[in-house]
C-alpha cells in the first residue's frame, strides 16, 4: 500500500500547524481570581506537617515551572499566581534562600520580564531578612532592588552598609554602599550591581534577566556614545545629521548604528539625542 | 473499510479487553479507591473547599499517573508478547492481516484504558460527593484529554516495541513521555541557551510529543472552563499524531520476521 | 491444472547470524514441491531441516530470499486462500486466559462466521478430540496434548480444502495419537488435502501417500513410499510364538531373530521359508504373520543421510 508508506510522514507534517493553533486556543491561565480556590502558606502549612520541606521544594518547582510557561507562552500577563506561589513557598521553608530572591526579580521587574510590582519585590526580600538576619546576600538584594526599582539610594545605601557587616559579605559590598549614596543615579553603580547579580545568580532565569539588564546599560551608553558622535558631527558641519547614517561617510561611525538585536538607535534630528529603538527588546520605559 | 476487516479488527479488540480484564489490569482501582478514601477521611478537619482542591489534585494526578502506567506497560508488552509466546502464529494464518490485528490490539487497550478511566472518574465523583463537596462534571473536562495523552503514549509503545524489545521500548516512550510533558522548558530553551539556533529549539518543540497539551488539571481544579475550542484542537493534535504513529507501527510490523 | 494444492518453486531462505548479522546460514535452498488435492502428503525431516521454515514462509510469517508459492491455485501473497486452509503451528500457545470454548469460537469470529456455526463446529470438533468435559476449562489448565488437541480443532474451524500441519503428534499420548491418526484419514475420506510434517516416520509410514524427505534445506526424494522404500522380496519376516529359543538356533534359514516380548520375529531367506514354518509347527509353536522384509523408512533416511557423510549436517539446531 503505496498511501500507507506515506501516512505516517505527512500526519506529522501537518503537527507543527496544528500545535500553533493549540498553543493559541488555549488561552492565558487566570487562575488567581477564585481566592477559595488559592490557599496562603498558613493554610498549606497547617495541611503538611512534617512534609513542609519537602512541599516547599514542589511549591518550588511549580513556582519556576509557572514562571517559565507564562514567560513563553502568555509574554507574561502579569503572572499573577507568582506572589502566592512564593508566598506558600517561603512560608513552608523560610530559609528558602533562592526562592526569596527569585520572588524579588520577577515581582519587581518591568513586564514583560516581570509583574512590574517592585513594591511586593521589596516586601518580599524584607520578609526574608526578617527570617533571616545574618543573612548577607538577602539584605544586599533589597539594597539593591531599593535602589534599582524603587530608586531611594539613602535607604538603599543604608541597607547595603549593614549587609556589609554581616559575617560573609565581601569587602566591596561597603565601597558600594557608599558609592550608591554619593552617586545616586549613576548608571555605572548600577552596571556595578547588575554584575553581583549576574555572578551570583543560581538560577538561569534569573542570571539570563541580569544579562539582560547589563545589555540595557550597554545599549544606553551606546546611544550616549552616538549622541556625542552627533554634536562633533554637528561642530564640524555646523548642522545635524538628518539621519544616524550621515555619521559614516563623515568617518564618524564605522559599523551601523544598531544595538545586540541589531534594532537601530532611535534619532531625533530635533534634539539631536540617540535614544534605544522603541522596538527593541532592550527598550524600557523612563 | 469492508465490513470483515472491521469484523475482524473488533474481535480482536473484544478479545484484548477480555484478556485486560482476565489479567487483572484493573487491581489499580483497588489502590485508587483506597487514596480516594484515604484523601477523604483524613482531610476532613480542613474546611470543604480546601477539602475538595485536594481530593481534586490527588483525583486528577492518580488518573494521569494509572493510566499512563497501563498504557505504557501494556502497550510495550501488547505485540511483542504475542509474538514471543507465539499466540500470534495461528491467528496470522487465518484471514487476518498484519494491519488488523494491530489496531485491533490497540483499540483493545484503548478500550481497556477508557474504561479504566471512566471507573476512576467515577470513584473521584463519588468521594467528592460522599464527603459533602459538588462532584463537579467539569472534571470531564480535564479527564478526557488525560486519556487522549494516554493513547498517544499506547501508540508510542506499540510502535517501539515493533522494532525492539518491550524493555528498551519502555524506556523509549518513557523518555518521550517525560521530554513531552517538559514541552514548555524546551520551549523557552534559548533563555537558558540563548546561543541555540531558534530553528532548532522550534524542530525539537514541534517534533516531541506535545503531552502538556493534554494537561488541564489545575486549571479544572481551580474551576477554570476550558474553552471549547481549545479541547477540540487538542482532540485534533492526538488524532494526527496518534494517527502518525499508528501508521509507522502498522509499516514495521507488517514487514516484521516472525521467527 | 489446478488439482495442486501445494505448489511451491525455488524457495530459498537464509537467516542472519553472528554478531550483527554479518554471516548467513541458509535454511532452505531452492525448494521445489508439489502436492495434489486429496493427498495426504508427508513433510520429512530430521530437526533442523527447514520443514517449520517451508511452513512459516506459506503462512507469511517469514518472507522468502526467493522463490515462489502457490496455494489452492492462488499466488502466496493473495488474501483469498487464507478462508480455505487450516494450519496448526508447531507448539502452539494459545491464549490460556481463554477456555477451549472461546479460544475456537474467536477462530471462528477471525473467519467471519455466524455465531450459530461457530458454536456447532466447535461443539463438534471438541467433541471429534475427546474435549468436551473440558470445553469450559481455562486453557491455562489444559495438558500439553490436550492443547495441541485444541490446536487441531481451531485448525479445522473453517472447515478448510487444505489442512497444514505442524508436528501434529508431538505431545500426545498414545490414545491422542490415534484420534489424530483417525482424524487424518477421517479428513481424506472427505476430500481434503492434508500436509503434515513430522520427523516420526513411523506416522509417515501408516498415513502418508506421498512422502518429501528434506534435509538440511535440500529436498532429498518426493514420491510414493511404496517408490522409496525397496521391498526386499529375497527375505521374509516371520513372527513366531511358543517356540523356546533353543528350538529356534536349530532352523536352518533363519538369519536374525529378535525377540518381542515372548514372541520372535525371525528374518527368513525366502526358499528356506517352508522348512522354518513346519519346524516351528512341529516345536508346537505358531506363525503369527509372515510379510515380506520391508525396509522402514528410517532405515532409508539414515543410510541416505550416512550414506552422503553428513550426520552432522543433518542435525544442525533450529528449524
Amino acid at each position: 500500500m503505496r498511501v500507507l508508506r506515506a501516512l505516517p510522514l505527512l500526519l506529522l507534517a501537518l503537527v507543527p500547524s496544528v500545535q500553533r493553533r493549540v498553543d493559541a486556543s488555549r488561552g492565558a491561565f487566570s487562575g488567581g481570581d477564585d481566592t477559595l480556590y488559592l490557599w496562603s502558606g498558613a493554610q498549606v502549612r497547617r495541611l503538611a506537617p512534617g512534609l513542609e520541606s519537602l512541599l516547599a521544594d514542589v511549591y518550588w518547582l511549580r513556582t519556576v515551572q509557572y514562571y517559565g510557561s507564562q514567560h513563553a507562552f502568555e509574554g507574561g500577563g502579569g503572572y499573577p499566581l507568582l506572589g502566592p506561589l512564593i508566598d506558600i513557598t517561603v512560608s513552608l521553608d523560610p530559609r528558602m534562600e533562592i526562592a526569596y530572591r527569585y520572588g524579588a526579580i520577577f515581582l519587581s521587574e518591568h513586564a514583560p520580564q516581570g509583574a512590574g510590582r517592585p513594591e511586593d519585590g521589596v516586601a518580599l526580600l524584607e520578609r526574608g531578612v526578617a527570617a533571616q538576619p545574618d543573612n548577607w546576600r538577602l539584605r544586599q538584594d533589597l539594597g539593591f532592588y531599593t535602589f534599582l526599582f524603587l530608586h531611594d539610594a539613602p535607604k538603599a545605601s543604608r541597607v547595603l552598609d549593614e549587609a556589609a557587616r554581616l559575617p560573609g559579605a565581601p569587602a566591596w559590598l561597603r565601597t558600594l554602599a557608599g558609592d550608591v549614596l554619593l552617586r545616586g543615579g549613576d548608571r555605572a553603580t548600577a552596571r556595578r550591581i547588575w554584575e553581583e547579580l549576574q555572578a551570583q545568580a543560581l538560577d538561569p532565569a534569573m542570571r539570563g534577566n541580569a544579562w539582560a539588564q547589563l545589555a540595557v546599560l550597554d545599549a544606553l551608553d551606546e546611544a550616549d556614545r552616538l549622541t556625542g558622535l552627533v554634536q562633533e558631527f554637528a561642530r564640524r558641519t555646523g548642522r545635524r545629521p538628518a539621519s544616524l547614517e550621515e555619521l559614516v561617510p563623515a568617518g564618524l561611525l564605522s559599523r551601523p548604528p544598531v544595538d545586540i538585536y541589531k534594532v537601530p538607535f532611535a534619532y531625533d534630528p530635533g534634539t539631536g539625542e540617540v535614544t534605544i529603538g522603541r522596538d527593541s527588546p532592550l527598550h524600557r520605559p523612563r | 473499510m469492508g465490513s470483515g476487516r472491521l469484523t475482524r479488527i473488533a474481535a480482536v479488540a473484544a478479545n484484548t479487553f477480555r484478556e485486560s480484564v482476565r489479567e487483572r489490569v484493573f487491581y489499580n482501582l483497588l489502590v485508587f479507591a483506597m487514596l480516594m478514601i484515604l484523601s477523604g477521611l483524613l482531610l476532613a478537619r480542613l474546611s470543604i473547599r480546601q477539602h475538595e482542591k485536594i481530593i481534586k489534585d490527588v483525583g486528577l494526578a492518580s488518573i494521569d499517573v494509572f493510566g499512563l502506567v497501563i498504557a505504557l506497560f501494556m502497550g510495550v508488552s501488547l505485540v511483542s508478547k504475542e509474538i514471543e509466546r507465539r499466540s500470534l502464529f495461528p491467528l496470522l494464518a487465518k484471514p487476518l492481516r498484519r494491519e488488523e490485528f494491530y489496531l485491533g490490539k490497540f483499540a483493545g487497550l484503548a478500550l481497556t484504558l477508557a474504561t479504566n478511566v471512566a471507573a476512576m472518574t467515577a470513584g473521584l465523583l463519588l468521594t467528592l460527593w460522599a464527603t459533602g463537596a459538588t462532584p463537579d462534571l467539569r472534571l470531564l473536562q480535564a479527564v478526557f484529554p488525560l486519556v487522549l495523552g494516554h493513547l498517544l503514549v499506547v501508540a508510542l509503545a506499540l510502535f517501539f516495541s515493533t522494532l525492539s524489545s518491550p524493555t528498551i521500548a519502555a524506556v523509549a516512550t518513557l523518555c518521550l513521555v517525560v521530554a513531552g510533558r517538559l514541552s514548555d522548558v524546551v520551549r523557552n530553551a534559548r533563555t537558558v541557551l540563548p546561543d541555540a539556533p531558534a530553528w532548532l529549539v522550534e524542530a525539537v518543540y514541534y517534533a516531541l510529543p506535545n503531552f502538556r497539551n493534554f494537561d488541564f488539571k489545575d486549571r479544572v481544579a481551580y474551576g477554570e472552563a476550558i474553552p471549547a475550542a481549545a479541547l477540540a484542537w487538542v482532540t485534533l493534535y492526538a488524532a494526527v499524531y496518534v494517527g502518525a504513529v499508528l501508521a509507522g507501527g502498522v509499516l514495521a510490523f507488517r514487514r516484521r520476521e516472525l521467527h | 491444472m489446478n488439482d495442486a494444492a501445494l505448489e511451491i518453486q525455488g524457495l530459498a531462505k537464509s537467516f542472519r547470524v553472528g554478531f550483527l548479522g554479518r554471516k548467513t546460514r541458509p535454511v532452505l535452498r531452492g525448494l521445489d514441491l508439489s502436492v495434489r488435492r486429496g493427498e495426504v502428503f508427508g513433510y520429512l525431516g530430521p530437526n533442523g531441516s527447514g520443514k517449520t521454515t517451508t511452513l512459516k514462509i506459506l503462512m507469511g510469517l517469514l518472507r522468502p530470499d526467493r522463490g515462489s508459492a502457490r496455494v489452492l491455485g492462488e499466488p502466496l501473497e493473495s488474501p483469498a486462500w487464507r478462508h480455505r486452509i487450516g494450519f496448526l503451528p508447531e507448539h502452539p500457545y494459545l491464549y490460556d486466559y481463554l477456555t477451549a470454548s472461546e479460544y475456537l469460537d474467536y477462530t471462528g469470529r477471525l473467519f467471519g462466521l455466524p455465531a450459530a456455526v461457530r458454536a456447532e463446529r466447535a461443539r463438534d470438533l471438541l467433541g471429534l478430540l475427546g474435549l468436551t468435559r473440558s470445553a469450559s476449562l481455562p486453557l491455562r489448565r489444559f495438558s500439553k496434548g490436550m492443547t495441541q488437541r485444541v490446536g487441531i480443532a481451531q485448525a479445522l474451524m473453517n472447515d478448510p480444502e487444505l489442512v497444514l500441519l505442524d508436528e501434529p503428534m508431538s505431545g500426545l499420548d498414545p490414545i491422542g495419537r490415534h484420534v489424530v491418526r483417525d482424524l487424518i484419514v477421517d479428513l481424506k475420506g472427505r476430500g481434503k488435502t492434508v500436509f503434515f510434517s513430522t520427523h516420526i516416520l513411523s506416522d509417515a509410514e501408516t498415513l502418508c501417500d506421498r512422502v518429501a524427505l528434506l534435509r538440511s534445506g535440500e529436498l532429498l526424494r518426493v514420491g510414493r513410499l511404496d517408490e522409496i522404500l525397496s521391498v526386499d522380496v529375497a527375505h521374509m519376516e516371520v513372527l513366531v510364538s511358543g517356540v523356546p529359543a533353543g528350538a529356534l538356533e536349530r532352523l536352518p534359514g533363519v538369519l536374525r531373530r529378535h525377540a518381542v516380548g515372548e514372541r520372535w520375529r525371525l528374518e527368513v531367506e525366502e526358499r528356506g521359508l517352508g522348512a522354518v514354518v513346519g519346524a516351528v509347527g512341529t516345536q508346537g509353536g505358531h506363525v503369527l504373520s509372515v510379510q515380506p522384509a520391508r525396509q522402514s523408512l528410517e532405515d532409508y533416511f539414515f543410510n541416505e543421510v550416512v550414506a552422503s557423510g553428513s550426520l552432522d549436517q543433518a542435525w544442525e539446531a533450529g528449524d
